[in-house]
């Protein structure tokens, strides 16, 4: 009943649009103010129907409704109520109708505060880009074909050729499949809900252009754009630190960011926003660049609709960690994106020629030259990034079943574009305030140079950078800071509300300085030998069994327990043990390793976590996923996991017997009892292996008076070192043998000593005079003892914190604009609606 | 303004078939076992063999599995860290590395793993037996 009214009333939704679309155009084109209100008010039924709806699959979520697909599919009955909420976006379809949702907001602020001429074909605009979203959330089963997947369907309506439904139609799962593991984590829940907000924002720029090629009003369109493009911007940045950030600390490629094609998608978007943001800051100062900022703020959008394109319709099926389900969404994205370009760059090229363009050619020491040349970086750096993601179908001109290009591609190319940027930030940020000519530009930079110089040496005889290229970089980014911090001095005094822009560009070099710092400099965290090791081997000097040499480095350690072994000549590190916990996860292992500073410094401790995979494991095999320890510094952070450890191999190999259901046991598990216990005979200064133990036979000790019982005859105690050989380990026991009287009669007295850890008894059972020799009796011994180790993958990043501290900058920066430009756009209304 | 524009077009023509060359050299396509002998790196997809001893040993520390590539030849595969979580779950593998001695030496190794999003056998017994 529920689910009918959400998929009646997404229906409803669609066909809402459909009508104001076609209204909105009318209005547009008659200039109809009641058309227009009649249409504003389809805006919001729209809307309406899309809340309740949204509320409706919330309510079929919370009440564990299983039979729904969707609900089965990303919750659980066990999922906390936070991620309940949040697997409401967790699919494709519902974070389509979070995206509607966003959009309908967007929409409303532009239905209160957009200006006439521009306010009924922008809406039009954002009401066809909402009409295509919602059609893939309809599901109109038409006969021939079918329109979009709703979220409402059942899961006979999913899997109608499925056995269980088969045999009954009305099957209710008990319980769903639910969350991903990985995804369980706060920032992945407001990650989504952000990244769309931008993408809704990033609409407005694209329906201002749009309405300013309609209305050939080319001039003003950029005052209302640009403050929803700075917000877009600004939202699109935070969503990406959030999917940087949650991959650092979640999952095991130990970075934060991986040229992935889902953060390509986002990030693209992202510098086409900002290079239409430089060109329309242009407009607004100098009336140049109409062509440009129309361009960028058109192809802004177009490629997010083309990014959305080839992350959901399967192309990248086999390229990325993301998993996006295939939905048979093709035919009606590459529909989304055609319209989009026709509509966007069609009208675009065939308004060309009536476009302004500026009489005279700008200087090249001129505000307007620097600030185009830095937003047509950002279009280059973006085209870039969208080939290399591409590669699934553009990678088919060069050969026929093209994989991924390598990770290099995309650093050789962004190196050198993030260099003239990083420089030109500088000259455009001195020429931006203030007219120069060489000369006294010279002047001017002599003093942000200098100290330029001086970081930049520091940096290379600090972090011993031998490679030129790293050398150049380092200086640019150094620049960007330096010179950016000094124009912004400047204004500081001057009108503190216009350092966004020198803000956000020292956030850049500072973003730049993090990257080089974090991603070429990481070292892995290894022991002396493993060090050495791998010396060999860049040397070439180690061959493996048939005579090849080994080119790969070993980039882990073993840590056994208790045992202390020196990494990187700079902790010594100690595994400490684990302990198993059901909270939050079941069956997950928090391991235990102390790190101990060589030189001085306090010690501290990493947890790293093994843990099940809830929703891929089951009865029979389980899937073990790693939680990875990150220590933040402000100079360097520790990265560090488990990748292996002895509890995990025994659960592993005992599901396998299970599976196996072998009736073999492995000796001495079934009959233990009777095959555990040793008798070792053994001389003095003598030693005997039993298993991977040594017991060395030292001396004899005396034995304290009190320990023996009455009436002893002899009483002696034997040094017994334990040692297990593997590992190294080692133990001194001393048991006691005694002879005593009672009641006429010799009783021998010998107490087991036990040796905790390894769960072994020690015991002096008898003296051979005879032979000069004595006996143990051992208990526990295993014949394949192992002492408990892990595996361990660390790594040391300097500056990630850095990182984040441009990232935070950008952010700001863009905060100061967004206030600045949206208050001037807002007196000018006022102004505009006084003088009417 | 003539010559303005001719330097214009050949830096745009330039720029492009420089990005458009070094693309090209940047992806590979993906070959067989047999064809990777020939090569420096390469892409192989392919399924693990199970019907072979497998796994991470501690002296070496690698792990090796027999892989079976989509034209059936079938090779030792080691990759230099611990087995990957969700190996045996894998339906498909992609390894990338060198083939050396009829051994293929993977730098990465990347798991297709089955989609719980199809129709799966695991279903009933991951939902309890209600029908």
């Amino acid at each position: 009943m529920i689910a009918k009214i959400g998929h009646l009333l997404l229906s409803g939704a669609f066909v809402a649009s459909i009508a104001a679309l076609i209204l909105y155009a009318i209005a547009a084109v008659k200039e109809d103010k009641t058309i227009e209100k009649i249409s504003n008010w389809l805006w919001g039924i729209k809307g309406v129907f899309l809340c309740i709806s949204s509320v409706a699959l919330i309510y079929l979520i919370m009440t564990h409704q299983f039979q729904y697909y969707y609900v089965w599919n990303y919750t659980s009955l066990d999922l906390e109520t936070q991620y309940l909420i949040s697997a409401f976006y967790g699919g494709q379809e519902g974070s389509f109708m979070l995206w509607i949702f966003c959009g309908f907001i967007v929409g409303l602020g532009l239905i209160k505060w957009t200006r006439k001429p521009y306010r009924a074909p922008v809406m039009f605009v954002m009401t066809l880009t909402q009409m295509f979203l919602l059609s893939m959330v309809v599901g109109w089963d038409l006969n021939f074909t079918q329109i979009g997947a709703t979220p409402f369907r059942t899961i006979a309506q999913e899997m109608p050729n499925a056995p269980f439904i088969l045999a009954n139609p009305d099957f209710v799962p008990s319980d769903g499949s639910g969350l991903n593991d990985l995804l369980k984590s706060p920032w992945m829940m407001i990650h989504p809900p952000v990244i769309f907000i931008g993408f809704a924002m990033m609409t407005v720029p694209f329906a201002f252009a749009i309405a300013s090629l309609w209305t050939k009003t080319y001039h003003e369109w950029i005052r209302p754009a640009l403050p929803w493009t700075l917000a877009a911007n600004l939202s699109l940045l935070t969503a990406i630190f959030l999917g940087g950030y949650w991959a650092y600390e979640t999952l095991s490629f130990g970075g934060y960011w991986a040229w992935d094609p889902v953060e390509n998608a986002s990030l693209v978007p992202w510098l086409l926003g900002t290079a239409g943001i430089h060109a329309m800051i242009i407009q607004r100062k100098s009336s140049r660049a109409h062509k440009a900022s129309l361009f960028f703020a058109i192809m802004a959008y177009v490629t997010i609709i083309y990014q959305t394109f080839l992350t959901r319709s399967g192309v990248l099926a086999d390229q990325s960690v993301h998993s996006f389900v295939d939905l048979g969404l093709y035919g009606q994205l590459l529909a989304f994106i055609v319209v989009m370009l026709v509509v966007g760059v069609g009208f675009y090229l065939y308004r060309y020629r009536e476009l302004p363009s500026p009489q005279e050619e700008s200087k090249f020491l001129s505000r307007e030259f620097m600030t185009f040349t830095g937003s047509m970086l950002l279009f280059i750096l973006g085209f870039v990034i969208i080939l290399g993601t591409s590669s699934p179908i553009l990678g088919k001109l060069f050969v026929a079943n093209p994989t991924p290009p390598d990770i290099q591609f995309y650093n050789d190319w962004s190196m050198p574009i993030a260099i003239i940027m990083a420089i030109a930030t500088v000259f455009g940020q001195y020429l931006f305030w203030q007219k120069h000519n060489w000369e006294s530009l010279a002047g001017v930079l002599i003093l942000p140079l200098l100290i330029t110089s001086v970081a930049t040496v520091l940096s290379i005889v600090l972090g011993d950078v031998r490679n030129l290229y790293y050398m150049v970089f380092i200086f640019a980014a150094w620049f960007t800071v330096i010179g950016n911090a000094s124009v912004m001095l400047h204004l500081l005094r001057k009108n503190p509300k216009l350092v966004g822009g020198t803000v956000t560009h020292i956030g850049f070099g500072a973003l730049l300085l993090g990257i080089i710092a974090s991603s070429v400099y990481t070292e892995p965290l290894l022991d002396q030998r493993t060090a050495n090791y791998n010396q060999r081997v860049l040397a070439g000097d180690v061959f493996d069994d048939e005579g090849f040499p080994v080119t790969q480095q070993i980039e882990m350690f073993e840590l056994e327990i208790n045992r202390p072994k020196l990494i990187n000549n700079k902790y010594m590190v100690t595994y400490e043990g684990f302990d198993v916990s059901d909270s939050p996860r079941p069956g997950q292992q928090t391991y235990r390793l102390r790190f101990e500073p060589v030189d001085g410094g306090s010690t501290f401790y990493m947890d790293p976590v093994v843990y099940p995979m809830l929703t891929s494991s089951s009865a029979d095999n389980i899937e073990w996923s790693v939680d990875p320890h990150v220590r933040t510094g402000w100079l360097s952070d520790i990265y560090l996991y488990v990748a292996g450890s002895q509890y995990v191999e025994q659960r592993n190999e005992e599901l396998e017997r299970q599976n196996r259901r072998d009736p073999m046991m492995p000796v001495g598990e079934e009959n233990g009892e009777s095959t555990d216990v040793q008798n070792i005979e053994i001389h003095i200064g003598e030693t005997i292996s039993a298993g991977p133990f040594n017991f060395t036979f030292r001396e004899f000790v005396p034995a304290a008076e009190e320990v023996l019982p009455e009436n002893t005859q002899i009483g002696i105690r034997a040094l017994i070192r334990v040692e297990h050989e593997p590992s190294g380990n080692a133990y001194d026991v001393e048991p006691l043998f005694a002879v005593y009287n009672e009641d006429g009669r010799s009783y021998t007295y010998s107490p087991p000593l036990e040796i905790e850890s390894w769960g072994m008894n020690v015991m002096f059972s008898r003296v051979h005079p005879e032979s000069d020799s004595i006996e143990l009796t051992v208990h526990g011994l295993d014949e394949n003892f192992e002492e408990d180790w892990i595996l361990v993958v660390a790594e040391k990043k300097p500056f990630v914190s850095v990182v984040w501290l441009g990232t935070f900058l950008l952010m700001a920066g863009f905060s100061i604009s967004i206030l600045r430009h949206w208050k001037r756009e807002k007196d000018t209304q006022k102004r505009s609606s006084a003088k009417s | 303004m003539k010559p303005k524009l001719i330097i214009g077009i050949l830096a745009i023509v330039g720029f492009t078939s420089l990005l458009m060359y070094n693309f090209g050299n940047s992806i590979s396509t993906y070959v067989n076992f047999e064809e990777a002998e020939n090569r420096s790196t390469s892409h192989v997809i392919g399924n693990w063999d199970n019907s072979q001893e497998y796994g991470f040993s501690r002296d070496t520390m690698q792990f090796s599995f027999h892989m079976k590539d989509e034209d059936g030849n079938v090779r030792r595969v080691v990759y230099p860290r611990p087995k990957p979580n969700n190996f045996e779950q894998a339906t498909q593998l992609v390894v990338i590395g060198e083939m050396r001695n009829n051994i293929f030496h993977a730098d990465e190794m990347l798991m297709k793993c089955p989609s719980k999003y199809n129709e799966n056998p695991e279903f009933e017994l991951a939902t309890g037996g209600e029908s």
